[in-house]
């Protein structure tokens, strides 16, 4: 059995294998027929509940995403109307504050970082050759609690309690005193439980990637898309406990039991909850856009008929890009009082980011020069990512500037900067990445000729609405503001703005569409419709519950085109309970087994005790201890279902189960 | 219609020889653990900074008219955590000799051991001679202390919980390896309170 | 065609002009922002251009048809890949250098702004939801001014803003003179600038401030030196006693209903600071932060509603008979 590994600078031992033995078609049934009963879900509400397969997980995450994708639509509908022209009457203050508030929010928290991470918890397994996720309770714990996290914040917008702050619910503006009532409240636990979900989808895919691998899959041979997870999902546990600090164990404290950390009367300080918001709110962009640039390289690789260019040089990219981005927040700062010196250290840092964003792309494009491109609706998306991203990356080094920032800071030149990195940057590649996985997930293609309308007008809609911004700030409007005079001459572009938004949504509308009829009857995918090269493309689409019948042997980088003829497998993995292969961090060598947790309700009762905590917090301060008991009791209850002996570990006698120590 | 049967397979090797219970940095557990105490850490991290940052808007440090925390019980409790390492340690280690006595024996001691330790978490707060809602010097020192109590609560549970398991119920030989882990995450919440009791406790009688 | 070129034109001539606009610039400091702008542009934009070349080229001209079945993957000759090395390590380097240039050229103008220029006029602006108050300083206690929601400064002769606040956070931004910054409770903040050209600019709140964020705007105005002296000595002046009788009585009201509880006249019984200065209300070009021009129906509707023109404005309704809410509007209007 001869195999090519990947062309890489740290190149891969050649291992001597045992020589191949073929399985049979009717050996391959019977063990899928075996490992279709073990890892199946029980049936009905009980089933839908305590299900912990991570696609199943994943799906729901990503419609729930998808719908808040919508709601944010709107709520961008709405603002975008009420601006169209000046002195408008269609949204008052109140109203209006409110929805850019919860637009932000739903956008940031509800959209951009769930589905971003549901991506990742749906393909990671599959890219690595694993039968699940490391920890399938905590996966489904994090949709749930991501689930409380969006009924909470749209129930109180529909209750006239939603937040209006602004998505950075700066203080004082946000504290006890200037927001009296629930609104703030609301979005500080929203907060909270979205950044549990990415928090536990983090954890989830770091073990996984590290430690479940399939045999061979060196850490040199993980797919960018896989490479580009890990790094977000360091940065996800560096960033989002500050965020949680800010706003549970300070904003929260202040509003609720009268601490004193951004009250300047006693000692406290409005510029604090800047920092640690910040701290956590520019890599928060980095984790959005990131994982966007992850799913490039497949599409690339996959439709220019090669291996990507550069591949260590995309790899350093990505962790290079994640590590430094905790090095600009105080870019967000520039008009503020703090010594200048140490602004300027942050306008090089946040100049010199480019680098490695420019260097991916330089990477796509020989790759693109060296390929025979196919325009399917998948890299469209792709060319529309490099035309629009790169209009924000400008952008972004020009804001990088003190000088000028001063100007455009708080002005329509941010809202249209920050829209064409985040859309061009992470939507775009988004929606490519649906156009590409789609039929591994569904096993049906969505349509190309909608596609290509999606596309383009996707694409005019997107610049159409946000170039005439560039101009508006710069000529003096704000943002945040419900209305503006007639003189301001801001009219027009503002009228242009929201004819691109209505663009988009038709743009958007086509997708729906495109989804929803091609789920049913769109053309039947088979497993690897593109002739793609990585493991997720070696099992049917869509995958069953246990992925792979077999743990695939990885003998290079680009899977399914490196080894020819029947894929390479290694069998031993148990059939009669949840059993997955744990691998070494470096090298992939098998290590041990490892036994999952079958479909379990806890993960469902914890996210009911953490809501009752922290909605309870809002109402009163002893909901933290209830809930907090109530949680010590599920906890118990998790425990217990783990250190259940299960029949089949009756079965191996104590020798044979353990190692010497 | 595919089926994964469908998909030619040719193997090249076998696992079902490899082990089923292992201990440290080889089981997904202790990944998990280590992920959730850099998170705590972090944490814990990011109020000390606050902590800090709020210090420059105050002269004096305690503030004026506010008294240094008192020692006493912080230093009683600090060596009473620092002690209950030890049988910590000890289950630990007879989990990796899968002894189940020896680990119902040192669970028990360690929980036993870690009882006052809550009850005087409570009293280390009031030990502050500050409230939380004086100033922000209050603020921040309360909260630090109360952010790592919520630590300790956890763990004093989650210790608790697997001595009530390990003494009424049949355990599969796995849970083990959580024995050792648990003890890891004990040394963890230990260790992290050295630095928390150096700053909050000792520090405004130096500075 | 002809048509788009000539809107596009209009458009473009309307974006580098204007009272509230960051690329017309009426100060020294704002002209090398401006300037910098410009470079800035015109590079980004052959960046992007180059890029977008870059990426066009193969995927028209080396596109492969999507109808039928992909080829195999390929290999790429050796001969290509170190050819593409050396395009692409050029290419970064060629990045590396224009942002090493931008920076350097970013901290020259940087450090030339943050120069402090010596002697500089001080004026204090302090922040309110949703509303400007403007100190004049002077040595002299008797001599300082005390405004509202206008600001004058001189051409030709530094200005120092200091920026404090006596609620949230706010930000003083008037684009044609000078960039934006903050007014964060317990901080005070400065900036400085010297204007260069006569005019009337507008500025606004730029940091979100709550419900009536949108409404918290203040005329710029600045005049040559002696033109200001000039204003400066007026605004000295207390309040003239009003010299018809309806004006007489227009004071009478606004000293028995509910204005003086929020608002000072300089030389009247009124010395609250809770609401805008109204000694010289009648010379300012606005009414509300710059929501309406300062006209005698205006400010009657501002007077008896105010929450009709600017919901959630701290200013209650006043119900007055009209009989004295026009004798009102005559004593306001000889304010000036």
């Amino acid at each position: 059995m001869r195999a090519r590994s990947g062309r890489s600078s740290i190149e891969q031992e050649d291992v001597t294998l045992p020589p191949p033995e073929p399985i049979d078609r009717e050996q391959l049934e019977m063990n899928a027929r075996q490992l279709d009963v073990t890892w199946r879900d029980p049936g009905g509400l009980w089933g839908w509940l305590t299900t912990v397969d991570h696609k199943s997980i994943a799906k729901r995450y990503i419609i729930t995403a998808l719908l808040m994708f919508i709601a944010g639509g709107i709520e961008a509908a709405m603002m975008r109307m009420q601006l169209a022209v000046p002195e408008n009457s269609l949204l008052g203050p109140d109203r209006y504050n409110q929805v850019f508030t919860t637009h932000g929010t739903t956008m940031m928290f509800l959209f951009a970082v769930p589905i971003m991470n549901a991506m990742g918890l749906y393909f990671v397994p599959l890219m690595v050759g694993a039968r699940t996720i490391a920890f399938p309770r905590l996966n489904a714990f994090g949709y749930y609690a991501y689930l409380v996290g969006v009924v909470f914040l749209y129930v109180s917008l529909f209750l006239n309690t939603g937040p209006d702050a602004g998505w950075t619910a700066y203080l004082p503006l946000a504290g006890p005193q200037f927001s009296p009532g629930h609104r703030v409240d609301v979005w500080a636990q929203v907060v909270t439980f979205t950044e549990i979900a990415a928090l536990a989808a983090a954890v989830n895919i770091i073990v996984t990637t590290l430690k479940m691998r399939a045999p061979g899959m060196s850490l040199n041979r993980i797919p960018l898309f896989v490479w580009a997870q890990l790094v977000v999902s360091f940065m996800i546990v560096f960033a989002m406990p500050a965020v949680a600090t800010a706003s549970t164990l300070m904003l929260a404290a202040d509003r609720a039991v009268s601490t004193h950390w951004f009250n300047p009367a006693e000692g406290g300080d409005a510029l604090l909850w800047q920092h640690v918001f910040w701290f956590f709110g520019h890599p928060e962009v980095y984790i959005i856009f990131l994982p966007g640039l992850g799913m490039v390289t497949p599409i690339v690789e996959t439709f220019c008929r090669r291996r990507v260019f550069g591949y260590d040089a995309l790899v350093l990219a990505n962790i290079t890009t994640g590590f430094f981005s905790f090095g600009l927040w105080v870019h967000h700062m520039f008009a503020t009082p703090i010594p200048e010196l140490g602004q300027s250290l942050f306008t090089a840092a946040s100049m010199l980011i480019a680098i490695p964003t420019g260097i991916q792309i330089f990477c796509w494009i020989a790759t693109m020069w060296s390929g025979r491109p196919r325009l399917t609706t998948a890299m469209l998306f792709v060319l529309g990512f490099l035309f629009t991203f790169v209009i924000g990356g400008l952008t972004g080094v020009m804001l990088a500037s003190v000088t000028f920032d001063k100007q455009a800071h708080d002005t329509f030149f941010v809202v249209s900067h920050l829209h064409y990195v985040l859309i061009g940057g992470a939507v775009m590649p988004l929606l490519g990445a649906f156009y590409f996985w789609f039929p591994k997930v569904t096993g049906r293609m969505l349509n190309e000729t909608l596609g290509k309308w999606n596309f383009w007008l996707f694409v005019i809609g997107v610049n159409v609405a946000f170039f005439p911004m560039h101009i508006l700030g710069l000529n003096g409007m704000p943002r945040r503001i419900y209305s503006y005079l007639a003189e301001s001459g801001w009219g027009p572009l503002n009228l242009l703005a929201t004819a691109g938004a209505v663009v988009v949504v038709a743009s958007v509308a086509i997708f729906l569409v495109n989804a929803a009829l091609s789920w049913r009857s769109g053309a039947v995918a088979g497993p690897n419709p593109w002739a793609s090269s990585g493991l997720e493309w070696a099992t049917t689409s869509p995958a069953p519950s246990y992925n792979f019948v077999h743990t695939p042997l990885v003998l290079g980088r680009h899977p399914l085109w490196d080894s020819v003829g029947p894929l390479p497998v290694i069998t031993g993995l148990r059939h009669d309970r949840r059993e997955v292969l744990v691998t070494t961090a470096f090298d992939a060598r098998p290590d041990h087994r490892h036994i999952e947790p079958e479909a379990s309700i806890w993960p469902f009762v914890m996210s009911l005790a953490m809501g009752v905590t922290w909605i309870g917090s809002i109402f009163t301060p002893w909901a933290v201890l209830i809930g907090l008991g109530m949680t010590l009791l599920v906890i118990l209850g998790w425990g217990w279902e783990s250190s259940r002996v299960k029949d089949a570990e009756l079965v191996e006698t104590e020798d044979r189960l353990v190692e010497a120590v | 219609m595919t089926t994964p049967a469908t998909i030619e397979q040719q193997s090249l090797g076998d696992v079902s020889d490899l082990p089923t219970v292992t201990f440290g940095h080889r089981t997904l557990m202790w990944w998990g653990t280590v992920g959730f105490m850099v998170i705590e850490g972090w944490t814990l991290a990011i109020l000390l900074a606050g902590y800090f940052y709020v210090r420059q808007n105050f002269i004096g440090w305690p503030p004026l008219r506010v008294d240094v925390p008192s020692m006493r019980i912080p230093t009683i409790n600090l060596l009473i955590l620092l002690g209950s390492m030890v049988p910590a340690f000890l289950a630990a280690q007879a989990a990796r000799r899968l002894d189940t006595p020896g680990v119902r024996i040192w669970l028990l001691i360690t929980s036993l051991v870690s009882v006052p330790i809550p009850i005087l978490r409570w009293y280390e707060l009031w030990a502050l001679n500050v409230r939380w809602d004086t100033n922000a010097y209050g603020t921040a020192a309360w909260l630090l202390v109360g952010t790592h109590a919520t630590l300790l609560l956890l763990d004093v549970f989650d210790t608790f919980g697997l001595t009530l398991f390990y003494w009424f119920k049949k355990m599969p030989v796995r849970v083990m390896s959580d024995v050792v882990d648990n003890s890891f995450y004990w040394y963890f919440m230990v260790l992290s309170w050295i630095p928390l009791y150096l700053i909050v406790y000792l520090g405004p009688r130096l500075f | 065609m002809m048509r788009a070129g000539r809107l596009a034109l209009v458009i473009l001539l309307g974006a580098c002009s204007g009272q509230q606009n960051a690329l017309d610039p009426a100060s020294a400091q704002n002209r090398s922002i401006t300037v910098m702008f410009w470079a800035m542009l015109v590079v980004a934009s052959l960046i992007w251009l180059a890029v977008t070349a870059a990426f066009l080229v193969p995927a028209v001209r080396q596109r492969r048809t999507t109808r039928e079945e992909a080829e195999p993957a390929f290999e790429v000759p050796a001969e290509t890949s170190r050819r593409q090395t050396r395009i692409v390590s050029a290419a970064t380097a060629g990045t590396v250098l224009i942002l090493l240039l931008f920076l350097i050229y970013d901290f020259g103008v940087g450090r030339a702004l943050a120069a402090h220029p010596g002697r500089a006029l001080t004026i204090e602006l302090v922040g309110h939801q949703w509303w400007w108050e403007v100190h004049y300083a002077d040595p002299d206690p008797s001599k300082i001014v005390i405004d509202a929601n206008e600001l004058h400064l001189p051409v030709g002769q530094p200005v120092q803003i200091k920026l404090v606040s006596r609620d949230v956070i706010h930000s003083f931004w008037v684009p044609n003179l000078i960039g934006k910054r903050d007014l964060i409770p317990g901080y005070t903040s400065s900036i400085f600038f010297t204007a260069d050209r006569p005019g009337v600019y507008r500025a606004q709140c730029a940091e979100f401030c709550g419900h009536e964020h949108a409404k918290m705007a203040l005329a710029v105005v600045a005049h040559p030196a002696n033109e200001f002296v000039a204003w400066l000595d007026r605004q000295r002046t207390p309040a003239a006693e009003p010299s018809d009788s309806l004006a007489t009585s227009g004071k009478h009201v606004f000293l028995s209903a509910a204005c003086s509880k929020c608002h000072a006249i300089t030389g009247v019984e009124a010395y609250s600071t809770v609401g805008p200065n109204l000694t010289h209300l009648a010379s300012r070009r606005t009414l509300a932060a710059g929501t309406l021009p300062n006209t005698r129906g205006n400010l009657g509707g501002w007077i008896v509603d105010p929450q009709s023109i600017k919901p959630g404005a701290r200013m209650p309704s006043n119900q007055l008979e009209s009989r004295d809410l026009v004798a009102l509007l005559a004593y306001l209007q000889t304010l000036k």
